[in-house]
Parts: structure tokens; sequence; C-alpha cells
């Protein structure tokens, strides 16, 4: 009678299980560190933790912007309260509001690209 | 029996009469912008009805791209009646265009509606895509001798028309201050010689921005020209003149505003 041969499931011996088990520590290693990193950045992003010395701050030109305080009158004329003046005040708030706020080029009104040539 | 047949007529009629009240130019607008997108949609269907009629040269292809064709040109037509009523709205309703200027202007806008509208009308007569064609380059040929220049007058109009009413508030406010400086000086209770000087630097403002004013209409009159002229670089140019014309404006105000700050400044503080 003839044996037939069977295929049984590999068993690895110890030594094979400890050459598997190595690269695992790696892994660990790393996902530890990666770990501890994440915590790290977190926590400095929430208690605001310089994370890099800020960059010293440069002196660079700009554009000189037009005078918006305008100082109280420290000593006011006769006029200072005067209703006709105080209207033309006003007055003169509103045109420079306009004057700020005018479209000068309509584009919403811009000629409508339309294809006049038919051709066959 | 007879209040019904009153009534039921009176409801058409009633709707028309609020309709024709509320039509602005936001109203008009939108009409515009809805032809417009219905255009574009028709555009395409034309463009590949077109692709496939010269490909196959099939009755059927021609067929559908005569009816493609159709439907895209009225759109067109229908796109410019539009905008040029929206631009007629603007028109008038911007302040600081003499009403003679207004109503050329209205003329000559709605005999350019009338005319598309009628031409829309013309197309459907066409029997064959040769016919068609031939009716929708009519169109072409408008625009590019009437309407165009017709359109970029409108627009100048309403950006000239902004800066004129601008002016002349400013103007009536630098009436108001000189009276009221004859008043103070009349007074003798306040030295008016600076803010009198001041209101010299103004009216040297309004000078200079009439002057920009000038030279932008100088240049749109070159449109007329011929018309082979560059449309579009010559409104451009005149655009610019004008917003070089608003900053004159601007000044003229920072400058009136210090004027009056002088005013209620008491003597002595400088």
């Amino acid at each position: 009678m003839e044996i037939i041969d069977q295929d049984f499931e590999v068993i690895p011996n110890q030594e094979q299980k400890a050459k598997k088990v190595l690269p695992k520590k790696p892994i660990i290693f790393g996902g530890i560190f990666f770990g501890v990193l994440l915590i790290l950045v977190l926590l400095a992003v929430f208690l605001n933790f310089p994370l890099s010395r800020p960059e010293p701050i440069m002196p660079s030109p700009t554009p000189t912007p037009f005078p918006t305080f305008i100082p109280e009158i420290s000593n006011p004329s006769f006029y200072a309260t005067d209703s006709a003046v105080l209207k033309i005040e006003e007055e003169l708030k509103k045109i420079e509001q306009e004057l700020e706020t005018t479209d000068l080029k309509e584009a919403n009104l811009n000629l409508p690209v339309l294809d006049w040539k038919i051709d066959f | 029996m007879i209040k019904k047949f009153l009534v039921i007529p009176l409801l058409f009629i009633f709707p028309s009469f609020i309709f024709a009240d509320n039509f602005d130019f936001q109203r008009a607008f939108s009409d515009y912008f809805y032809n417009f997108n219905l255009y574009r949609q028709t555009h395409q269907e034309y463009i590949s009805a077109k692709e496939s009629y010269l490909r196959y040269k099939t009755l059927t292809s021609k067929n559908t791209a005569l009816e493609k064709t159709l439907k895209m040109t009225q759109a067109r037509d229908e796109t410019a009646r539009t905008y040029l009523i929206a631009l007629k709205m603007k028109t008038e309703e911007t302040p600081g265009i003499s009403s003679y200027e207004k109503n050329i202007l209205t003329f000559k806008l709605d005999n350019e509606i009338d005319w598309y509208s009628k031409h829309k009308e013309e197309l459907s007569s066409a029997a064959t895509l040769e016919d068609l064609v031939d009716l929708a380059k009519k169109a072409g040929e408008r625009y590019q001798s009437q309407t165009e220049i017709l359109i970029y007058q409108a627009l100048y109009k309403i950006l000239v028309g902004k800066e004129i009413a601008l002016k002349e508030k400013i103007s009536f406010q630098i009436e108001a201050i000189k009276e009221k400086l004859k008043e103070i000086k009349e007074n003798g209770n306040k030295d008016t010689s600076l803010p009198e000087r001041w209101l010299l630097e103004v009216e040297n403002r309004l000078i200079r921005f009439e002057e920009k004013i000038s030279a932008s209409q100088n240049n749109m009159a070159r449109m007329e020209g011929g018309i082979y002229s560059d449309k579009t670089q010559i409104y451009r140019e005149s655009q610019l003149s004008l917003e070089e014309a608003h900053q004159y404006l601007k000044e003229a105000s920072r400058y009136l505003k210090e004027i009056i700050r002088e005013v209620k400044t008491g003597d002595g503080n400088y």
C-alpha cells in the first residue's frame, strides 16, 4: 500500500518566529515616536507654544494712507455749532461716500459677446 | 351678467398697468440676462448642428441646422433687443444727463430695438438654410454699422451723467459755503481769508474736472469718424479720462471738508 504524502501546514520553528517578530519593533517604535510628536504638535497648537522663532519684522514701504483720523477741534469757533455749517458738513459726507462708491465702469452693462458671423 | 363681462377684461388690463409702472432698469436687466443665457444655450446647439451638417451633408442634418440656426439667431436678436432696452432704462434713470440728450438717446435706442424686433420676425420667413444665413447676416451688418456705436455712446453718457451729477452737488455746496463765508465776513467775528483762498483751490479742481470731461468727449467724437475705428479702444480711453476727472472731484470734496473744519475752528489755532 502506497502512502500518499500529505501537505501539512508548515509550522515555523522558534528561529523563524523570532525573524518575523523583529520587523514589528521599528513599526512600534515609529508609531510611538509619531504619536508623541503628534501630541506635542497638538499641545503646541492648542496652548499657543511658539513652534519656530518668529521672523523679525522687516520695515517695508507701504502706500501713504490718506489720514482718516481727524483730531477734535480744541478751539471751536462761533460757527462750530452753526446749523448751516453742520448741514454743509453732513452733505459733504454724503458726497464723499457717493464719490467712493460710484461705479465708473458699469461692467454689468458690457456689450454682450454675440456671434454675428453665421456661415456654413 | 353684464358685470361679469366687464370684470373679466379688467382682470387682464390692470396687471399690465401694474407691470408697466414697475418696469425699471433692474427688471430690464433681468430680462436681458435671461435672454443672454438662453442665447448661449441655443448657440451651443447651433455649433453642434453646424458641425454635424458640415460633416455628413445629409438632408436631415441640413434641416436640423436650419432649425437650430433659426433658434440661435432669434435668441441673438432678442438678446440684443433686451440689452438695448436695459441700456435705455439705465439712461433714463441716470441723473446728470439732460432731458434733451435723454430724448435723443431714447429715440435712437428705440429705433434699434424696433429693428431687432422686426428682424427676429423676419427670420421666421426663411425657407432654406441659405435664406436664413443671408437674413442673419443683416443683423451682423446692422450691429457693426449702427448698434455698436450707439451702445458705446449710451454707456459713455451714463458715466458722464454720473460725474456731472456729482459735480453739480459739489458746486451746490460751494455756493452754500460762499454764502456762509459772506455772512461770517459781515459779522466780523472770524477771519475768512484762509477758507476763501482754499475755495479758489476747490474751483481750480472743478476747472480741471471740466477739462478732463471735455477731453474725453472729444475722444468719443472720434468714434463717429468711421466704421473701421477701434470703438472699444476709443471708449476705453474716454472712460480713463472720466476716471481722472473723478479724482479731481474727490480732491474738491476733500478740500471742502477742510474748509468746513477751518470755519469751525476759532482764530489763532494755526
